[in-house]
């Protein structure tokens, strides 16, 4: 029944033929990803993570990088992208979860490690140009049947091949949350102590949470990059992680689907309405203030608890 | 090379209390509300703005302008604990995620009143004292010792009086603390209006040293945190020596090492006082 | 980041209605953010002109008058932001003329679509990598709107001659802002320090940085002869404070930035030398020009005239709309945009500024350079680039 869910978003581009609503729409879907992603470890198992962007970026970096390095496409430079995410995540995770760290000081340390990073890709000129950014160059090639291997370049391939990605993203979290595991995320996030008691190993379901949620990310940061087509240290920004975050909270944490709610809102709105730059500031101070204390379930919770109860 | 070291030191410890004042703030919160506010910067900021104001516009003297910026600063931190923090307390997640959403507010408010041009307050006190061969700004002396003043004398007064002390029952056991006729609500309000005054009275004394941008406090209320966790939260010596203890190692490794790097010693601190000494180096563990 | 929409306006009731006919100008700069002073002084005199023009009754071409509306986008400094922002004011607006962006991050992003439009718009602004980008085959939409420091008619070759000259520096110390404007000084100018036979000395600090202690200790360490910081007011004011307070450093040499930090520290500084793209205190006295504008800025805005800031109008800002209302009125279209960029690349103007461009698009304008002496005594040389 979920699944058609989908279908508005595969015709709309029938419908809206605006490159502007449809660039908003790409940026979205690969925001979402990184939303969708990040409440695996905050919204479902309960860990508030600071590391969000810096899986993004680093894998953009590393991606764009290996890309241009070594003249491979796309999806061969993911290869190592996700390779790298994924160590760097064990060894993160492990140092964190193993100290038993409390939920503030998890944030802490994990906000720790993503300046870190930031700086030393900000630093390390002779790898990634340091402040000044690269330029990425060349674009990710898909197979279409009857058309051969193609390079995705206008808006519309943009659309449906984040538009898959996306999809792609929803169901894995979806499986994965379905199963056994993810009760064992629920227990975590509900009273870890418990769970520990009750024999669930704490520390590998929160180190698989951490590390797939920042593979996903990575997925999202080489799309990213790869649409943009440049990329710079600020990808690894705290304001990136904040940025999120609030798009988990505005669409509901408590919901596979709301963070892209919350990821289209975010992104889309500001050009939707004319706002000076101060003014979006402040509606974006007050839908953090406003979700957390008036609408803690977001926007999707919020709907969804209403039919509920209609 | 020693008058370098020497000289950096001094200014480490100098700079240092800024970001012990900012962590002050934090630990007495945490230790009473159960949060981390980190708008604690834009309260700073707020208190610079206002003296710049009332001291270069208004054309004030300098003792007199920092109490209505203090007041300012402590209103604004009234109003967001009456608002907010009220209904966040010992939320952890919630409470920081509040307090960011404060800081996008307060910051384009700031953007509003004052655009992005940068202030520059009037010299209160200009000139230089050497000091072991090294040029040290008097007014850099003064702010030290007012800092370092008002954090001994908040040390002397929780531990003197009945409400220091209402405090420390609270944080121990708010339960028991209520019983025994503590009015925890005020308690926990005044704890959050004290730390916005603290972090304001920090701001006016910024204003002396530095060129003031509404985007001033994201930088302090990091190393605050830093130095909070570094000297134990819960521990009020511990967080001037915490930001002692940062702003030296900045100041001594910048010398030693590329300044881009300034940063990370903060960062790297955290991380491993986190990991091998959660209570920090002077707290006690809670 | 206002959506002005202005009416056309009838002035006298004998004449006959005027067609409503508007032309659409977009504007992508970081109003916000970090590094926004650029952006933010650009909209400021943007809609400042807008307004005035509109106010005049518009302009005509041929027997139309037009009025102008401004779209002016606040890109926060997100390259994400200003590629949808471009492409809403390309596709969705029509919009052929867009002012900006000053920030060379945001601009390297929106160059390859940018790109697909060449010979349909113009983009005028100042980032210094558009300069990478401009005269190259496809980009004719391109026109940059700011001096350029190298090459022969540079300002950058200029002030260090002088320096060397005036001063008989041999050693300089660099402090620069670790981001993409500091770097990219640092990849003009430590070749043209080399070139003189200057030794240089670099040290880079984190945006945000407030106390220089450090860096400045360890900058003197190796006694150069003068301190060459860059590049906003924001870390200026602080790094020439604590130079002197910490009797580091006591001459000062400046290619961004404003007096507004050596007058503050006069009886401190030995020397202070700054390109200026118009000092604007002294040209108020001078140029009727300027003097109209800084009332016409005070009115409009109520607030008091930001002298400091205020040479940052000399990139796409204030000048450069009279200059293309100029060129289509000699084009004879609002709309041909390959012939108004031919009337905008051979014409001099004359305004706050006297702007021309070279065959490429790079502009040339006039500026001042100020030196300041112990004790506030001020020299400002105009220097003629035409």
């Amino acid at each position: 029944m979920k699944a058609l869910l989908w279908v508005p978003f595969l015709v709309f581009p029938a419908l809206i033929q605006s490159n502007f609503i449809l660039s908003i729409f790409i940026f979205s879907f690969i925001l979402a990803i990184a939303a969708v992603s990040f409440n695996l470890i905050f919204g479902f198992t309960g860990q508030l993570s600071m590391f969000h962007a810096a899986a993004f970026g680093i894998a953009a970096y590393v991606t764009s990088l290996t890309s241009s390095f070594f003249h491979v496409s796309f999806w061969v430079a993911l290869f190592p992208a996700i390779g790298f995410t994924i160590l760097i995540s064990l060894i993160i995770g492990s140092i964190c979860f193993n100290f038993q760290l409390r939920a503030f000081y998890f944030a802490v340390v994990t906000l720790a490690f993503s300046e870190l990073a930031r700086l030393v890709i900000l630093n390390w000129n002779s790898v990634t140009n340091g402040t000044l950014g690269l330029m990425v160059l060349d674009k990710p090639s898909v197979w279409v049947p009857g058309a051969g291997l193609i390079k995705i370049h206008g808006v519309l391939g943009w659309y449906f091949f984040s538009l898959a990605a996306l999809i792609f993203t929803v169901a894995v979290c979806s499986l994965v949350l379905g199963s056994w595991i993810g009760r064992c995320f629920a227990a975590i996030r509900l009273n870890e102590d418990l769970a520990q008691t009750l024999g669930i190993d704490t520390f590998r379901y929160k180190l698989l949470s951490f590390t797939l949620a920042n593979t996903l990310a990575a997925i999202a940061g080489s799309l990213y990059a790869f649409y943009t087509g440049y990329i710079e240290p600020n990808y690894l920004s705290i304001n990136q992680s904040l940025d999120i975050i609030s798009m988990v909270l505005l669409g509901g944490r408590s919901s596979v689907l709301g963070p892209i709610a919350g990821a289209f809102v975010l992104t889309g709105l500001p050009h939707m309405i004319d706002l000076s730059g101060e003014a979006r500031a402040i509606l974006y101070g007050l839908v953090l203030i406003l979700t957390i204390l008036i609408l803690p379930q977001g926007l999707i919770g919020t709907l969804a608890s209403w039919r509920r109860a209609a | 090379m020693l008058q370098l070291l020497v000289g950096q030191t001094l200014n480490g410890v100098i700079v240092g209390t800024l970001y012990g004042i900012i962590a002050l703030g934090v630990t007495l919160t945490f230790g009473i509300t159960g949060i981390v506010n980190f708008a604690l910067g834009e309260f700073m900021m707020i208190g610079a703005y206002v003296t710049w104001y009332l001291f270069d516009v208004a054309g004030l003297p300098y003792p007199v302008a920092i109490w209505p910026a203090i007041a300012v600063a402590a209103g604004c931190g009234f109003a967001a604990d009456q608002l907010l923090f009220r209904f966040t307390r010992n939320n952890l997640i919630n409470g920081l995620l509040v307090s960011i959403g404060l800081i996008s507010i307060i910051e384009a408010a700031a953007l509003l009143l004052w655009t992005t041009t940068p202030k520059d307050m009037g010299y209160v006190l200009s000139g230089a004292v050497a000091l072991g061969g090294v040029s040290v700004p008097k007014m850099k002396l003064v702010v030290f010792a007012l800092l370092a003043a008002v954090m001994f004398l908040t040390y002397a007064a929780l531990s003197r009086t009945w409400i220091g002390r209402a405090a420390y029952a609270f944080s121990q056991n708010p339960e028991a603390a209520m019983l025994m006729g503590v009015r925890t609500e005020v308690l926990q309000s005044t704890v959050v209006v004290y730390s916005t005054a603290l972090a304001g009275f920090g701001g006016a004394l910024y204003a002396t040293l530095y060129s003031l941008e509404p985007s001033m406090g994201g930088l302090y209320i990091l190393k605050g945190v830093e130095a909070a966790i570094l000297g134990g939260i819960g521990s009020l010596i511990g967080s001037l020596a915490g930001g002692i203890i940062l702003g030296v190692t900045e100041a001594v490794g910048s010398i030693y090492l590329p300044s881009a790097f300034r940063d990370a010693y903060g960062l790297i601190f955290v991380v491993a006082i986190l990991l091998y000494q959660p209570a920090g180096l002077f707290g006690t563990e809670r | 980041m206002w959506r002005l929409i202005w009416l056309a306006v009838v002035a006298l009731a004998a004449s006959p209605v005027a067609a409503q006919n508007v032309v659409k100008i977009g504007q992508i700069e970081a109003q916000t953010g970090a590094n926004a002073i650029y952006g933010y002084m650009s909209s400021q005199g943007l809609a400042l002109a807008v307004n005035q023009v509109n106010k005049a009754g518009g302009f005509k071409v041929g027997d139309k008058t037009y009025t102008v509306e401004l779209i002016a986008s606040d890109t926060r400094g997100d390259p994400k932001e200003a590629s949808i922002q471009l492409k809403r004011l390309l596709e969705t607006d029509g919009v052929k003329f867009v002012f900006g962006p000053f920030l060379s991050n945001v601009f390297v992003t929106i160059e390859p679509y940018a790109k697909q439009f060449n010979g349909k718009f113009l983009l005028m602004g100042g980032a210094t990598r558009i300069h990478d980008f401009i005269g190259t085959p496809e980009h004719d939409f391109l026109i940059r709107t700011w001096n350029w420091d190298a090459g022969p008619r540079g300002f950058g070759n200029l002030m260090v001659d002088r320096l060397v000259k005036e001063t008989g520096a041999k050693k300089v110390a660099m402090l620069f802002q670790n981001d993409q404007g500091g770097k990219v000084l640092v990849d003009i100018y430590t070749p043209l320090f080399k070139e003189k036979g200057i030794e240089t000395q670099l040290e880079l600090f984190e945006p945000g940085t407030k106390d220089f202690s450090a860096v400045l200790a360890k900058l003197a360490a190796g006694k150069p002869d003068v301190l060459f910081p860059s590049y906003s007011d924001a870390p200026l004011y602080d790094i020439v404070r604590q130079s002197t307070e910490g009797n580091y450093f006591r001459k000062f040499f400046l290619v961004r930035g404003s007096l507004g930090p050596g007058l503050k520290n006069k009886d401190e500084i030995d020397d202070y030398f700054v390109y200026v793209p118009k000092y604007f205190e002294q040209a108020e006295k001078t140029d009727p020009k300027v003097a109209k504008f800084i009332t016409d800025y005070k009115a409009f805005y109520k607030r008091d005239f930001p002298y400091d800031q205020a040479p940052l109008c000399s990139s796409s800002c204030y000048d450069h709309l009279f200059m293309l209302i100029e060129a289509m009125k000699k084009a004879g279209s609002v709309d041909d945009v390959e012939k108004i960029r031919k009337e905008l690349l051979s014409m001099t103007y004359d305004g706050l500024w006297k702007i021309r461009f070279d065959e490429k698009g790079e502009e040339i304008f006039n500026f001042d350079v100020v030196r300041m002496k112990r004790g506030g005594q001020i020299s400002v040389t105009s220097v003629d680039v035409q």
